[in-house]
């Protein structure tokens, strides 16, 4: 008897336990772990050699995990599975090919949400003794999870090159965050600076929340749409 | 109409500017029917058309009469095994099957079984708890048959199945999918090999440079091929006790050693084959890979459409 297509559920939840499974196999999730070490390695030398060194301050070296891991974990698992055909054998079964995206993205976007925070949390505690406050850790997750959505979008676009696009754009994404000019409201960086509320000053949330949901959008839609009309 | 497992209808395929499948128009109705063409003839591009992973550029394809790329309700009567040999090598073959048999719509509490019994039919219950990784070419195969088997379809697309396995799992992999034949799956199998097609079924349809040459049995292109020499690489690691044991039969027109290879050119390649498994066996050889370079198919289907008589 053949069984019914499989539901879009069952997909999701089946493609994000096996991503889970190779990732865990894999060097991967071993090496990220190392790079989002990093800003706890700076926050604990500044912290030995007591420097005084703000959270803004300490912004600046999370802001690279956010051009590296979901480029790492996102955009080469996706484009890994595009690139070496072992797509193929997704797209002939009876799925729908949408779940595909998402099972990646539930399978990974914690991962590199999980990196990020950790890092923010770990080394913020180190230097100032004091956790971060809730707002700036929600602000780094949802950045992280932007830029994941990034990530799954230019990959699917581009599979071949899309961890090397991904980690471009994202380089490109933190020199705009920096600029004094209104291109900036475009940059996820920034975006993600000024939800964390960083700088001091009054607290905007709309403006930061409606253009991280914008880009999300963006990239997101890229992402499943091209998949819908992929061909192997 | 309806009876039509596959109806192709002017169907063609470009890649850019390359030409994968040209003006196909062919009716399947069921059984086991042989793809034979030399590689990049389009068998694979017309393969993956019938199973939902290309679209036509130009044409209509349809299976059970829907169109498989977009209906994700017809693509469940379909176990597709791809010619390469990319999976997801972090794996066990056990995981990697039953994942696949719930992607194709298996209850979760059904995959593991059903994984166990595609892999055992498949004769990989001995290393299904290995990872894929490990895996020798004809693991791969089996595990990659299984794969295409575990949900039960009705129709198997199966590409290249015997490319790169030794001469015992050959035979072993042969039987196993003319039983599925024999319990009633269409299957439709390619190869560029035609003694590995002949094995299977007498129907065959043949394919060159993107194009249907002929569609029926296969003895009359049999005949035609029997005139060239069939060529066959074997890998394994004491190539010169192989030589050795196959130079003194009257099929073999020629034999060389490479370093670690035998090529072999005979004009009785069952004969052949049948010889090459049971010395194997006897000198006890580790034949790491089989393959038939298809050059000298090439030369007949050119000698077929008329392009050799023009040079």
């Amino acid at each position: 008897m053949t069984p019914l297509p499989a539901t879009a559920w069952s997909t999701v939840r089946t493609l994000a336990g096996v991503t889970l499974k190779r990732l865990g196999r894999g060097k991967a999730l071993w090496i990220g772990a190392m790079i989002a070490a990093l800003p706890v390695v700076y926050a604990a030398i500044v912290h030995a050699a007591q420097r005084l060194v703000s959270p803004d301050d300490l912004f600046i070296f999370l802001r690279p995990l956010l051009a590296l891991l979901p480029a790492m974990f996102v955009a080469a698992s996706i484009g890994e599975e595009i690139e070496d055909r072992t797509s193929t054998y997704l797209w002939s079964r009876a799925i729908e090919r949408w779940a595909v995206l998402a099972g990646k993205l539930c399978a990974l976007a914690p991962i590199v949400i999980a990196l990020i925070v950790g890092a923010w949390l770990l080394s913020t505690e180190i230097l100032t003794r004091a956790a971060p406050t809730v707002v700036s850790c929600v602000a780094l997750a949802a950045g992280a999870l932007v830029a994941s959505l990034t990530a799954a979008g230019i990959a699917t676009a581009v599979p071949r090159h899309g961890m090397a696009l991904t980690i471009g754009y994202m380089l490109v994404d933190n020199f705009v965050g920096v600029l004094p000019i209104s291109l900036r409201t475009i940059s996820i960086t920034h975006q993600t600076r000024v939800l964390a509320h960083l700088e001091g000053g009054p607290f905007v949330v709309a403006t930061p929340v409606i253009a991280l949901a914008a880009i999300a959008v963006v990239w997101g839609t890229i992402g499943f749409v091209r998949i819908r009309r992929l061909e192997s | 109409m309806t009876d039509s497992v596959v109806v192709a209808d002017h169907c063609s395929k470009w890649y850019g500017q390359v030409l994968g499948v040209s003006d196909v128009s062919w009716r399947l109705g069921g059984g086991v029917i042989g793809l034979l063409g030399p590689n990049g003839a389009g068998k694979s591009t017309l393969i993956k058309m019938i199973g939902g992973l290309l679209r036509p550029s130009r044409g209509t394809l349809t299976v059970y009469g829907q169109n498989p790329f977009d209906d994700v309700g017809v693509r469940r009567r379909i176990g597709y095994a791809p010619e390469h040999e990319n999976t997801w090598d972090e794996l066990s073959a056990f995981e990697l099957v039953s994942a696949m048999a719930r992607l194709a719509g298996v209850a979760a509490g059904k995959a593991d079984q059903a994984a166990k019994d595609a892999l055992a039919h498949m004769g990989m219950t001995g290393a299904m708890y290995r990872r894929v990784r490990g895996f020798s070419k004809g693991m791969r195969q089996r595990t990659k048959l299984a794969t295409a088997l575990a949900h039960d379809p009705d129709f198997l697309l199966l590409d290249e199945p015997l490319t790169g396995v030794d001469p015992v799992a050959r035979v072993d992999i042969i039987e196993r999918i003319k039983q599925l034949g024999a319990a009633g799956k269409t299957i439709v199998v390619s190869s560029h090999v035609l003694y590995e097609i002949e094995a299977l079924t007498s129907d065959i349809l043949v394919i060159y440079r993107g194009q249907v040459l002929a569609e029926g049995n296969v003895y009359e292109i049999r005949r035609l091929i029997d005139r060239h020499p069939h060529r066959i690489r074997v890998e394994c690691d004491r190539p010169r006790t192989l030589a050795a044991a196959l130079a003194r039969e009257d099929h073999v027109a020629k034999i060389s050693v490479e370093r670690s290879a035998v090529l072999i050119e005979t004009i009785d390649p069952d004969r052949c084959y049948e010889q090459l498994a049971t010395t194997v066996l006897a000198e006890d050889l580790a034949v790491t890979a089989l393959s038939s370079p298809d050059n000298n198919l090439g030369a007949v289907f050119e000698y077929l459409t008329g392009e050799g008589g023009r040079r």
